[in-house]
């Protein structure tokens, strides 16, 4: 049996009905058809599904969909506007900050979130929150340098 | 020059930076599948009975496929040997076992069927261990072996037949006997790694489909569109043409995706289904999918008091999993380099694949080269302290030259390790024999510094071969089967392209493969491609350019020397106004502005080695890598921490210098887990940490506070521009840097089992204490 449920995604709001069992990454991979978010462990260990629920960075792997009612999602698909990247996007292309890319969309929203949490972290603050985004093609000391230059530091 | 040696734009960040990529698990086809598969429980088992029955009654259940299926088919697989069934036939040789699979409406629908299928299994006698696995009375894997090798399509491997010993490679100079005799002392010793992940985040993940026609597709992450291309027309008994495979850009390989792994049942399932079907790994049957092989290498090293170091025998045995895979390839390139970068005049080198009932394995990041390396570089630093003198002058005295003449007899070109060590000593502040000195009584937090080189070859004879496509408006593309997987191909083919051509950076694209369109290519593996794929790309630009000098030539009434291609035009050196556009040649040639000019190159280079002798040519281009570490060891709690490390790479003509750097930072990063903390760990042949909880990656806390990369860059003269690859050479030589800064950390006292964890420290400083 779905459940109905309200949310806001990407400055939308959608009334949509979800299955009790099914993630939120599921449902926006799999219902919505926004593949940005990617599933690398299923256990919320390697933050390649990180979304931002009211700004902050949550793994969409570990997260029922019928946990988003009420709530403001935010997925890389949402970020930027008119077509313009967000600074953080702007930051990672710059700094070239992925190799395969696969991590890439779940470590934007990760710095996304520490950056509206606190917009002018130190290196240790930065390397402590992103340490749950796991980047095997190692591309750390970049994403570290967009994160330095987007803090102002 | 224009391009080539420029950190231009990545290509495919815009779309990665956005989510807009799409990676083999987010592809949707029409009515398409999902597939689910039963795996064994059971390390080693005969398969009494299965019964599917069940679970294709389920309502949404398609296909089922079992050992049934596999009728009018070459059921065996494998790059160098067919031991590999498409499904388990008869036998289970580990946990994990694909022995069904299931295609569903559903994920859900294929997992439920799953659970339905009743299945009989007759456990049998297994064995794990890899001195176990070779006695004469262990439980043997593959009964066939007893007598035969059939099966063996790749002869160069010396395969054996009767126990669990799959392959056996032997390489020597010099007489050892000998050399051991005038030695003033001896060292002796084993080494151990076990098992790691390759880690890539993107699971391995597939969709099939047959066409009407009875053509086959398949869209996967593979490193491999080539070898997968061939290995599925050779069981489904058709032409390559009838095989098509398409590679979408691939999240992460490190060697993890070299080789066949969902393709064949996949395609089996799909066939009978009739409709696509799509399968992607959940993380846990990653792990029982592929990893690196575990290994044991004994060394023992005679030199004399002066620091002349006279023998080395190495004996290391790989342990591959329950299927060859390349196994055998990986124990002959890990044979010949097993004495390190070094001159040492009397030499006996012998490496072992051998099967045990746990998961496959298969290539993985600095192949074959990261487990003798740890043994020889951690044993130079033993030698230097013994003799109270400088690894890095132990180091130096020994390391091959350019045209030094190697252990496989040949002679060595762009040798750049001396360039790599000495500026990676330098970078980490290398201060000489004081650095082994004891520390000081009653710290705590100890630091020390550690320093590791590496050599390794590339596979060696291959092709790769290019086409590159000319537009009448002076824009190309370049069709590949190499793989873009992080690495930077699209950008770094390009680059080689439109230098070649004269044409602006934006007016190159690189294709990705697609067997149909783009031609052969060996793998995306070994860190092969800059140096092969780049030189078929170039010289197919040269085919181009010279078609249209040629026209050009005419039409200007020039000599071909005196023409020079630059920014989409032709002109005579010297004389502006004589010139021609691309357009206007094709207009020339074609009659008209529309039109593809084409270029073709195929690569092949020489070599190989006797399997006997061991003697030949073992590699088109070698890498030379170094990596220095500095760590702070917590001797109460045996906690390490990496504060500093310089990884460097003779990459002989860096095409695009900051992707090399990533190369090594990748590099260094992946070292330094299975230097601390990467392991899998089996009970009985039972996985027990598949997940990236209980196996930990490095992260960001874990990543040294000061990293440098450096390229040295010593010109290889049959690469593109003189460039070799560096995608793998860093990392052999991380675990042991890291292991001889601990040892020099704490006076001497030394782990030879990967990986260094804070348990074995705290016992060693105790066994040490004791002994005192």
């Amino acid at each position: 049996m779905k459940i109905n449920i309200s949310t806001t995604l990407n400055d939308r709001t959608l009334e949509v009905s979800v299955y009790p069992n099914q993630t939120l990454l599921e449902f926006l991979r799999d219902d919505l058809c926004l593949k940005g978010s990617v599933e690398g462990c299923g256990v919320g260990v390697c933050g390649s599904c990180t979304v931002l629920v009211d700004n902050r960075p949550v793994s969409s792997c570990l997260m029922l969909a019928t946990d988003a009612a009420g709530k403001r999602i935010t997925t890389i698909e949402g970020l930027g506007r008119n077509g313009a990247l967000d600074p953080v996007q702007e930051a990672f292309l710059k700094h070239q900050a992925f190799q395969c890319g696969y991590c890439t969309p779940g470590m934007i929203m990760a710095v996304k979130g520490l950056l509206l949490n606190n917009p002018h972290p130190t290196e240790s603050q930065a390397r402590d929150y992103l340490s749950g985004n796991l980047c095997r093609c190692g591309t750390y000391v970049e994403v570290l340098a967009a994160v330095q230059e987007l803090a102002g530091r | 020059m224009a391009l080539v040696g420029r950190d231009v734009t990545m290509v495919g960040g815009l779309a990665k930076v956005t989510g807009a990529v799409n990676y083999a698990p987010d592809l949707q086809f029409p009515r398409m599948l999902y597939a689910k598969a039963l795996r064994s429980p059971y390390p080693h088992a005969n398969i009494l009975r299965i019964d599917t029955a069940k679970a294709e009654k389920l309502p949404g259940v398609v296909a089922v496929i079992t050992q049934d299926d596999l009728h009018g088919l070459n059921p065996y697989f494998g790059p160098v040997v067919d031991d590999q069934p498409v499904v388990a036939t008869e036998r289970v040789r580990h946990v994990g076992e694909v022995v069904a699979l299931v295609a569903g409406e559903s994920r859900e629908i294929a997992e439920e069927a799953v659970g339905l299928i009743e299945i009989d299994y007759e456990e049998l006698p297994a064995v794990f261990d890899i001195l176990e696995a070779i006695k004469p009375d262990a439980p043997v894997l593959h009964a066939q072996r007893k007598e035969t090798t059939a099966g063996v399509h790749r002869e160069e491997f010396n395969f054996q037949v009767g126990g669990n010993v799959c392959s056996v490679y032997h390489v020597e100079d010099g007489d050892i006997k000998k050399g051991f005799l005038e030695a003033d002392e001896i060292i002796e010793n084993t080494y151990t790694l076990p098992p790691v992940q390759h880690g890539h985040i993107e699971p391995h993940a597939a969709t099939a489909y047959w066409e009407p026609s009875g053509k086959l597709v398949l869209h996967t992450a593979t490193q491999n569109p080539s070898g997968i291309q061939e290995q599925l027309a050779q069981i489904f008994k058709l032409p390559e043409n009838q095989v098509r495979v398409i590679v979408p850009l691939v999240g992460g390989g490190y060697g993890g995706k070299t080789h066949a792994r969902l393709e064949p049942a996949l395609a089996l399932l799909a066939r009978k289904a009739r409709r696509p079907v799509q399968w992607v790994l959940t993380r846990d049957e990653v792990f029982l999918t592929g990893r690196r092989y575990g290994a044991l290498v004994k060394i023992k090293t005679g030199f004399k008091r002066d620091g002349r170091i006279l023998a080395r025998q190495v004996e290391a045995f790989y342990e591959i999993g329950a299927y060859a895979l390349n196994g055998p390839v990986n124990a002959k390139t890990g044979c010949y380099v097993s004495s390190g970068p070094y001159n040492i005049p009397n030499r006996s080198l012998t490496t072992y694949s051998v099967y045990t009932n746990l998961p496959p394995t298969g290539p993985f990041r600095g192949v074959g080269v990261s487990h003798v390396c740890w043994a020889y570089e951690s044993e130079m630093d033993d030698i230097a302290r013994r003799l109270n003198v400088d690894p890095v002058e132990l180091r130096l005295k020994h390391l091959v030259r350019e045209r030094d003449i190697f252990v496989t007899g040949e002679e060595l070109i762009s040798v750049g390790v001396t360039d790599c060590l000495c500026r990676t000593a330098e970078a980490i502040g290398w201060k000489g024999k004081e650095e082994q000195a004891v520390p000081p009584e009653k710290k705590n937090l100890l630091r020390g510094k550690g320093l590791a080189v590496a050599i390794k070859s590339t596979t060696t004879p291959t092709t790769s071969s290019a086409s590159v496509r000319l537009n009448a408006d002076g824009s190309a593309v370049l069709l590949t089967s190499s793989v873009e997987i992080g690495q930077g191909l699209l950008t770094s083919m390009a680059q080689i392209v439109g230098e070649e051509l004269g044409l602006p950076f934006e007016r190159v694209t690189v294709s990705s493969p697609d067997t149909d369109v783009t031609p052969y290519d060996k793998s995306t593996s070994s860190s092969r491609t800059t140096f092969h794929m780049g030189q078929a790309a170039q010289q197919a630009a040269r085919d181009v350019k010279n078609q249209l000098l040629d026209v050009a030539a005419k039409k200007l009434e020039a000599r071909i020397e005196d023409l020079e291609l630059r920014d989409g035009s032709v002109s005579v050196r010297g004389v502006p106004d004589k010139k021609m556009s691309i357009a206007e040649i094709f207009r020339t040639r074609f009659g008209s502005t529309v039109g593809s000019m084409f270029g073709g190159y195929c690569f092949k280079t020489a070599g190989g080695l006797d399997p006997e002798t061991g003697k030949g040519k073992a590699a088109a281009f070698w890498f030379f890598s170094a990596c220095g570490a500095e760590v702070e060891v917590d001797v109460e709690t045996g906690k390490v921490r990496v504060l500093k490390a310089v990884t460097a790479a003779d990459a002989g003509h860096a095409i695009h210098p900051k992707q090399c750097g990533l190369q090594n930072e990748g590099s260094l990063l992946s070292g330094m887990g299975s230097a601390l903390f990467e392991e899998m760990v089996y009970d009985n042949g039972q996985p027990i940490n598949s997940n990236f909880l209980e196996y930990m990656l490095p992260s960001l806390e874990d990543h040294p506070q000061e990293f440098q990369s450096i390229l040295v860059e010593t010109p290889h003269p049959d690469g593109p521009f003189g460039a070799k690859g560096v995608g793998e050479a860093a990392l052999p030589p991380v675990a042991p840097a890291i292991g001889n800064a601990i040892a020099n950390a704490l006076g001497g006292v030394r782990i030879r089992d990967l990986p260094i964890k804070p348990d074995k420290l705290v016992a060693a400083l105790q066994a040490e204490k004791e002994n005192r």
